[in-house]
């Protein structure tokens, strides 16, 4: 016991309900920073790309032309783009209706922007409860593997005649050692949720503001004629 | 894609922060090793040591027994020469007591010998020799009473060393002496108990002159809270009730 010893020797020498507990939490950790990664990409891009639709949207070009020119891209329409471009689509079929009513064909519309809407809703929220689980669990699990190894090392504390700190003193580090990484998978994962689930909903209310103005174009569409 | 590009960064994150942590550790590895000292612990039970009370009491008990003796043999000599001192008087009194004892023992042994004698042999009854058979039987009685006595005192004894021992091991297991604890430094105490082995109060009573010192021992004592006595209230109240208990430690390279 003359030099200290060294965290990884703390973590191998753990008991295995602690070892066990370190992995749940290393695990958790691990693939709450994955999501945590891929929700800021996710999000920042959805962010970029709703930015660069409304100023083109806005820009007083021809909406068929943009229609046809999301229809012809290969990849998966997101966000406000989605919305957009169901919309359109509902609105130009219902009107190829022989005997449209402009009333019937706004609703069909905003029907089918509503369900767009909240299908792209929630794909934003995606990952999110998983992260305010980790959030809120982990620092619980890394206590418990704390109890549970400052538990063992008092028991062994009765058995031991002569008793000092440094019979326990091992133990409880080791313990402890649990609680720190319950901490740290819990801190980032907490600051993550909070910040995404915000995030999402500036998102949710721009794309209701769109929907709303873009219902209000298609309405005056729908009626002029 | 956005996935793998996620699971890289987090596995680099996470590598980065056990780098950290260890070079850290690692860097104070220098500050810690500071080697413990084992610590000896010696403090024994002295002053009112039941063992020296108990000779005491017992040189005390030959002494009364004697002077009874010479009382009952030469009564108004000692009477006379008694008056003088008041521990005398205390002495003298008790020594009448016995001497009253003795006397109503003696009159009614002197009864059953006169109804065993006025029994068995009522025709050979001489005066001389119920007097000499009466002598006999006295000292006999007194031989057994006095063996009796000692054989208790010595139990007593090995009882109440047992007990000390007990009480010596709880004191020394509270006892963390503190720095600056030297060799030939001592304190006395003295703690005083309740017939349940509860610590009502514990006084220095002669100090090491280090403050620090008798606050380890005051401390020592006061955690143990609670000492093993014996349940037998009359050896409690002689060996339990007060006693000083000797800090000395001896063990020490300083």
């Amino acid at each position: 016991m003359s030099e200290p010893i060294s965290i990884l020797e703390l973590v191998l020498n753990a008991s295995i309900v602690v070892q066990i507990v370190m992995a749940i939490l290393i695990l958790a950790s691990f693939t709450s920073w994955i999501m945590i990664f891929q929700r800021g990409f996710a999000l920042s891009s959805t962010r970029r790309e709703a930015i660069e639709f409304e100023s083109e949207f806005w820009s007083g070009k021809d909406l068929r032309k943009i229609y046809l020119d999301l229809e012809a891209r290969e990849e998966d329409l997101t966000g406000v783009e989605n919305i957009f471009s169901s919309g359109f689509k509902e609105f130009t079929r219902s009107r190829q209706q022989k005997d449209f009513d402009a009333d019937r064909v706004m609703q069909n519309v905003q029907r089918a922007m509503r369900v767009a809407m909240s299908r792209e809703e929630e794909r934003l929220e995606t990952h999110l409860p998983f992260l305010a689980t980790v959030g809120s669990t982990s620092p619980y699990v890394g206590l418990f593997g704390t109890v549970w190894g400052i538990m063992n090392s008092f028991r062994g504390l009765a058995a031991v005649n002569q008793a000092s700190l440094s019979v326990v003193a091992p133990g409880i580090s080791e313990a402890l050692v649990a609680t720190a990484i319950g901490l740290f998978a819990a801190i980032p994962a907490v600051i993550a949720y909070n910040r995404f689930s915000a995030q999402v909903e500036v998102m949710a209310n721009r794309f209701e503001a769109f929907t709303d103005e873009f219902s209000s174009i298609l309405f005056r569409a729908a009626h002029s004629k | 894609m956005s996935y793998t590009l996620s699971g890289v960064l987090a596995l680099g994150f996470h590598a980065l922060v056990v780098v950290l942590l260890m070079v850290n550790w690692e860097n104070e590895e220098s500050l810690a090793p500071i080697p413990l000292q084992p610590y000896y612990i010696d403090a024994s039970v002295v002053g009112e040591n039941p063992f020296e009370a108990e000779k005491k009491e017992q040189a005390r008990r030959k002494g009364e027994r004697k002077l009874k003796e010479t009382a009952r043999r030469d009564r108004e000599a000692q009477n006379r020469a008694n008056q003088a001192a008041v521990e005398r008087a205390k002495l003298e009194d008790l020594e009448k007591r016995l001497a009253a004892e003795n006397a109503e023992r003696e009159a009614r042994q002197k009864q059953a010998l006169e109804q065993l004698d006025s029994l068995t042999n009522r025709d050979t009854a001489s005066p001389g020799d119920e007097k000499e058979r009466l002598k006999r039987e006295q000292s006999l009685a007194l031989s057994i009473l006095e063996e009796q006595s000692y054989r208790r005192a010595v139990t007593d004894d090995e009882k109440a060393m047992a007990f000390v021992g007990q009480i010596q091991r709880d004191i020394v297991g509270n006892w963390s002496r503190p720095p600056s604890a030297r060799n030939g430094m001592q304190a006395v105490l003295r703690v005083y108990l309740v017939p349940t082995g509860e610590v009502v109060n514990v006084v220095v009573e002669e100090s090491s002159g280090n403050d620090a010192f008798d606050r380890s021992a005051l401390l020592a004592v006061q955690k143990a809270e609670r000492f093993q006595v014996p349940p037998d209230s009359r050896q409690f109240e002689r060996n339990f009730r007060e006693f000083t208990v000797l800090f000395r430690p001896d063990d020490l390279r300083l």
